[in-house]
């Protein structure tokens, strides 16, 4: 059927079409994107999504969102995209399952624009759902980094990630409609996929290059590092997933009945740069960055700078240099309270991490044994404050970090009232600084490194304190500073020597330093 | 009315398993209305899947506008310059009448937004479905989702307009809207109407084709047509025993189609009549291409 009978008839001119077959996948692409938006999936995850980033920027969590770090910030934005990957699957698959549903597709194939142009449009149309998602993801890494107490840098890596996980979703849902014309389709190669992983999971095991092949590795953790101790491939997993999107999308386009050159070159250069994010993300932390790690974590001082302010010096991490002023507006409060030479003491507050084998998790730090160091943390704001403070409060009454297991009777009474009474709202510092939120009976009060144990007793004489007036309690405190400070000196004598009364039905001998 | 034919094919042959679905079959198309009748399963549909470049033939040639459909070039031309309203077609219900038009005219490379609207709106006007646009085609009746298929079909202004059957399930209303509708499509185009109603054909067409299992029995005017059954229709009392078809009508008598008795009293026939004709085991009589 190849031969042509007669000559072009000159009758009839048709509507120029332009035939630019391009610009037709892209007119079709904003097509489908603009039904693609109005789907009630997406239509929902979307508000979810921004519901929760809005509840991020704007909860009163603890007021730790004022203290961003950004390089945690960053890929602290992935999890929440994959809502809006489940539904761009979903609606694109759909989508491109459509003409068959409606029975089009047998009009639809004479039609001019072919059927692979056609799937490419509909991977394409994914695209400004990728872009909502970038600019979430902008908005909510912006207006941290807009923050004056943000510290660290970001990654533009990290931050396409999430994006990149919706294209990759959406491209997902148009190749399995493709490969499984039938609605059930995509749920069944979602299920049989997530059990696949599963499987090879538990037999390699939770390896590094089999955990960087998932689309969002998030890895957090609540004691931050430095960026340049991260070591997160974030810059080759986003090539994986554009490389891993674009083969996806040629395999689509080639199934649906494409065969150009331009697609087939374009294949081999998506498989390339598949392989290659693969290969580079793969190998997982050298022996450099562990050791960096390593020293970062038990010699702080060889990678940090220090300044003098006041009474004290404060050293951190060349990122977390923005912090000192606050670090410094805790200290001098507590010290202004407390009586004896520890008012005057000076005091080496030192920036430490924990020792980090994996990024997740969180690690306990080692209290210091040095006098007069204190270890602040990497996160600052809400809860770290009033923990801080008892880090603080400790050393100055104890003497060093270590010596903080051991405190017991009058001491831990001291460092509690010194620490909440520096707060803002010292009542509500008390209760969240305990583990258990609670402003009775015995608990742990976090710091930074050793908690301090409290006694029901101890509880209560503090929670009295902290009802009373500042400055009553303050020269009460600085008048018996040595006996308050003192291991001798019992709960009872304690609540004696700062005027709360002594327990209802004997609850209130508490654990003696003796005991 | 020009000498050059919008369509030609020669040879058109198509089997599926081992039955011919297309036997030899060769036309011209020109400007206006050809009515193509037959019987179910006469390759009505067949023929028009292979000129709108659905299925390939297994054997044969066609030109659509000068343009080869055997060839990937010739078949993208071919596609640019022709419509096609498919036999029971498809809609997008959730879609409105504007959008899925719309879509339709994306598909066929009306990439300018701005122009491809108008043509959308002007597509729509033409098939009196301006008011409704913008409802979606799941609320749209029978009649209504015809003319949004019609109105796709005329997107672009094609050359060559495949109609398979577009009046099958409309009510008589409908249907005389539809012809006018049809009617105005082929004034300044080539139409190949598709259908069992001969009421459409006599009505509408320039030109007939008359196919039975896969091959072409009649081809002309439907004057030609109606002319075959001159002299072969007649009224009697009861059905006369050695017609070919007969049946009783309004006034109680019968109208037999056929070889009439000696001293019968003809009637004046009708298209419908030379149609039976032709399918009752006339030898092929092909006008002349």
């Amino acid at each position: 059927m190849s031969t042509v009978i007669d000559k072009a008839p000159t009758v009839f001119a048709p509507v120029e079409t332009g035939r630019r077959p391009a610009a037709a996948v892209l007119a079709l692409a904003r097509f489908e994107a603009r039904e693609l938006l109005v789907q009630i999936p997406v239509f929902f995850f979307l508000l979810v999504y921004v519901g929760t980033t809005a509840w991020k920027l704007f909860s009163p969590r603890e007021d730790m969102n004022n203290y961003p770090i950004l390089h945690d910030v960053d890929r602290a934005t992935q999890p929440g995209t994959l809502l809006l990957a489940v539904a761009a699957f979903i609606c694109v698959n759909v989508a491109a399952l459509r003409s068959r549903r409606h029975g089009t597709d047998r009009h639809f194939d004479v039609l001019v624009l072919e059927p692979w142009r056609r799937t490419v449009a509909h991977a394409l149309s994914v695209v400004p759902l990728a872009a909502v998602t970038a600019l979430g993801a902008a908005i909510e890494f912006g207006w941290a980094a807009l923050k004056p107490g943000a510290v660290g840098h970001g990654s533009v890596a990290e931050l396409a990630t999430g994006p990149l996980v919706v294209l990759l979703s959406g491209v997902l849902g148009v190749l399995i409609a493709r490969l499984c014309p039938r609605l059930a389709g995509g749920p069944l190669v979602v299920v049989v996929g997530f059990a696949t992983l599963m499987v090879v999971s538990s037999v390699v095991g939770q390896t590094h290059w089999l955990t960087w092949l998932h689309p969002v590795v998030s890895e957090t953790s609540n004691n931050p590092i430095p960026s340049d101790l991260l070591g997160r491939p974030a810059a080759w997993h986003a090539l994986y997933l554009v490389g891993l999107s674009a083969v996806l999308l040629c395999v689509a386009a080639l199934v649906s009945g494409g065969r150009t050159r331009l697609l087939k070159a374009i294949t081999v250069v998506a498989l390339g740069a598949m392989v290659t994010g693969i290969a580079g993300q793969s190998p997982g932390d050298d022996a450099a960055l562990i050791t960096a790690r390593t020293k970062a974590s038990s010699t702080p001082a060889a990678f940090q700078s220090c300044v003098a302010h006041g009474r004290s010096t404060y050293c951190s991490f060349p990122e977390w240099t923005g912090w000192r002023d606050d670090w410094e507006k805790v200290v001098d409060r507590i010290q202004d309270l407390a009586g004896g030479g520890a008012g005057g003491a000076p005091l080496t507050i030192r920036q430490r991490i924990p020792v980090v084998h994996q990024l997740e998790g969180d690690a306990a730090i080692e209290p210091l044994h040095t006098p007069g160091e204190v270890t602040a943390g990497t996160r600052w704001g809400g809860n770290r404050v009033p923990e801080f403070a008892v880090g603080v409060a400790s050393v100055l009454v104890a003497g060093d970090e270590q010596a903080v297991s051991k405190m017991c009777d009058a001491r831990v009474v001291t460092v509690m009232w010194l620490a909440m009474a520096a707060q803002d709202d010292p009542m509500t510092a008390f209760r969240h600084v305990r583990l258990d939120d609670s402003l009775s009976g015995s608990a742990v009060a976090l710091a930074p490194t050793n908690p301090v144990g409290m006694s029901a007793e101890q509880t209560r004489i503090v929670r009295a304190l902290l009802g009373r007036p500042l400055y009553g309690v303050t020269a009460r405190v600085k008048a018996h500073w040595t006996e308050l400070t003192s291991p001798r000196t019992s709960e009872a004598r304690v609540a004696e020597l700062l005027g709360v009364p002594a327990a209802k039905n004997g609850t209130g001998a508490g654990e003696s330093c003796q005991k | 009315m020009t000498t050059a034919p919008t369509v030609s094919a020669s040879g058109l042959t198509l089997r599926y398993g081992g039955t011919a679905a297309l036997d030899d079959v060769s036309l011209r198309l020109r400007e206006g209305i050809t009515g193509l009748i037959g019987p179910n399963g006469a390759g009505k549909t067949t023929l028009l899947r292979v000129l709108a470049t659905a299925v390939p033939a297994d054997r044969g040639a066609f030109a659509v506008l000068g343009h080869d459909p055997g060839t990937t070039a010739g078949r993208q031309e071919a596609r640019r310059r022709l419509g096609y309203l498919p036999q029971n077609p498809g809609f997008h219900l959730d879609f409105t009448a504007f959008s899925f038009v719309d879509y339709v005219a994306i598909l066929k490379e009306l990439t300018d937004r701005a122009a491809r609207h108008r043509e959308v709106r002007r597509v729509l006007e033409a098939v009196d479905l301006s008011d409704v646009r913008g409802k979606r085609i799941k609320r749209l009746s029978g009649g209504m989702r015809q003319r949004v298929a019609l109105a796709a079909a005329l997107l672009g202004d094609p050359g060559l307009l495949l109609l398979d059957e577009p009046t099958v399930g409309l009510d008589p209303e409908q249907r005389m809207r539809f012809r006018e509708l049809i009617a105005q499509a082929g004034e300044s185009r080539t139409v190949l109407l598709s259908t069992h109603q001969t009421e459409d054909v006599a009505m509408l067409c320039h030109r007939v084709i008359v196919m039975v299992r896969g091959r072409i029995h009649f081809e002309g005017t439907p004057a030609e047509l109606t002319a075959r059954a001159a002299g072969r229709v007649w009224s009697s009392a009861e059905r006369d025993p050695g017609a070919r078809a007969g049946w009783r009508t309004g006034l109680g008598t019968f109208r037999n189609v056929g070889d009439p008795p000696r001293g019968a009293a003809l009637l004046e026939p009708t298209l419908e009549d030379g149609y039976l004709l032709v399918l009752d085991g006339e030898p092929a009589e092909v006008a002349s291409l």
